[in-house]
């Protein structure tokens, strides 16, 4: 406690005038210079007028057939997946999906999983 | 290892806080209870301080992962306000359960009491003097720390740190004023439903302040070490609604057992 006293009434006593480098060590920086990794991704694309959130969850469901299964990306080997059956459903079908062989929703649709780089 | 992934969720990594923080807690109260049936400390000692490690390190582990790691994206932060909500709100009604007692007990005093409240021979304090201010600094830190809010949103470093500071004094200067209350107190816990609900009441406040007044200590650390930004600062903005809680909780107990409790 000591020290936070020690430190912000030196602080306080040595704003604008003398210690220009030291001054400009103790402000904010650019918002845009303190994020990182991912949250720095996501500010970037809202300035870019983007969707921030670049990954887009929600997948449109094609013919769903076993020829032509609904294609879900995932950086892993498998994936939660959730299938609303039809319209009319108020409640989500669970379920994993692995790499290799389609899989089947109970009401029939067929989802694969593809391979997609991570971001 | 941020970008392995192709969603913005937090995925946590495995931590040992949660069995440690676990084992510290339920080492803390059965040394308590030996303390309270034998009267040695040791145990609830190294149960405190297992705690106190665990929490100081698991909070620098969330630190790291937001501010350095930048993994705290709008969706893991839009959970993290949902989780203090939800606290909050919890502790909310573990007030109101004190509220409960003190409302049973005083607005029909039993014959054992003497048919009044404050009851037979309890010398209460005076509503105006030392609880007046405390309402009066409490209120202020409310202003206090608004205004650091503010200069933190414009990106004014130095009146974030002077806000932010002038809180944590404030804080400590309600505490300061309590414990004193509490050593001057004509009646103690023993004495009667009054000095149960009393001291029950005021003393989790009184807890609360501390661990508030921590919470900002921890903000204003952070704060010097360039941590929030004006879009970067939800561990402050739990703080401040923290604090608030215990802002509005102290209003409740000045009005209700300080003021028209006396």
């Amino acid at each position: 406690m000591v020290s936070i006293c020690k430190r912000i009434a030196l602080h306080s006593s040595r704003r604008n005038t003398v210690y220009l480098c030291v001054r400009l060590a103790n402000t904010f920086m650019d918002p845009k210079e303190l994020v990182t990794g991912l949250e720095k991704r996501e500010l970037l694309n809202e300035e870019a007028g983007k969707d921030p959130d670049p990954y887009g969850l929600a997948i449109k469901r094609g013919p769903g057939t076993k020829d032509k299964p609904t294609l879900v990306s995932s950086a892993f080997d498998s994936r939660i997946i959730g299938c609303v059956c039809d319209d009319e459903s108020s409640h989500i079908n669970w379920m994993w999906l692995h790499k290799g062989n389609s899989t089947r929703c109970e009401c029939g649709f067929w989802f694969k999983l593809v391979e997609k780089p991570p971001l | 290892m941020t970008n392995h992934m192709n969603h913005t969720f937090h995925m946590v990594n495995q931590s040992p806080w949660p069995l440690i923080g676990a084992m510290g807690a339920m080492i803390t109260l059965t040394g308590t209870i030996k303390w309270f049936h034998q009267y040695e400390q040791t145990l609830m000692s190294i149960g405190m301080i297992t705690m106190i490690m665990t929490t100081i390190q698991w909070w620098r582990d969330i630190t790291r992962e937001g501010t350095y790691q930048g993994l705290h994206t709008s969706k893991v932060t839009k959970g993290l306000r949902w989780g203090m909500i939800l606290f909050i709100t919890s502790e909310v009604f573990f007030f109101v359960s004190f509220f409960w007692a003190f409302f049973h007990s005083s607005l029909s005093p039993t014959n054992e009491l003497g048919s009044m409240w404050p009851p037979t021979g309890i010398q209460v304090f005076n509503p105006l003097q030392i609880p007046l201010l405390n309402t009066a600094i409490l209120l202020s830190s409310g202003v206090t720390i608004t205004w650091a809010h503010h200069s933190i949103l414009e990106n004014n470093y130095n009146q974030g740190l002077q806000g932010l500071f002038m809180t944590v004094i404030l804080g400590l200067y309600f505490t300061a004023l309590q414990a004193y209350e509490y050593m001057e107190s004509p009646f103690t816990i023993a004495d009667s439903v009054y000095g149960a609900t009393f001291f029950v009441a005021t003393g989790f406040h009184g807890l609360h302040v501390i661990i508030g007044t921590t919470f900002l200590i921890t903000c204003l650390m952070r704060h010097l070490t360039l941590h929030f930004s004006s879009n970067h600062h939800m561990g402050f903005e739990a703080a401040a609604w923290y604090w608030h809680f215990v802002d509005v909780v102290w209003l409740f107990l000045y009005i209700s057992i300080y003021w028209w409790g006396s």
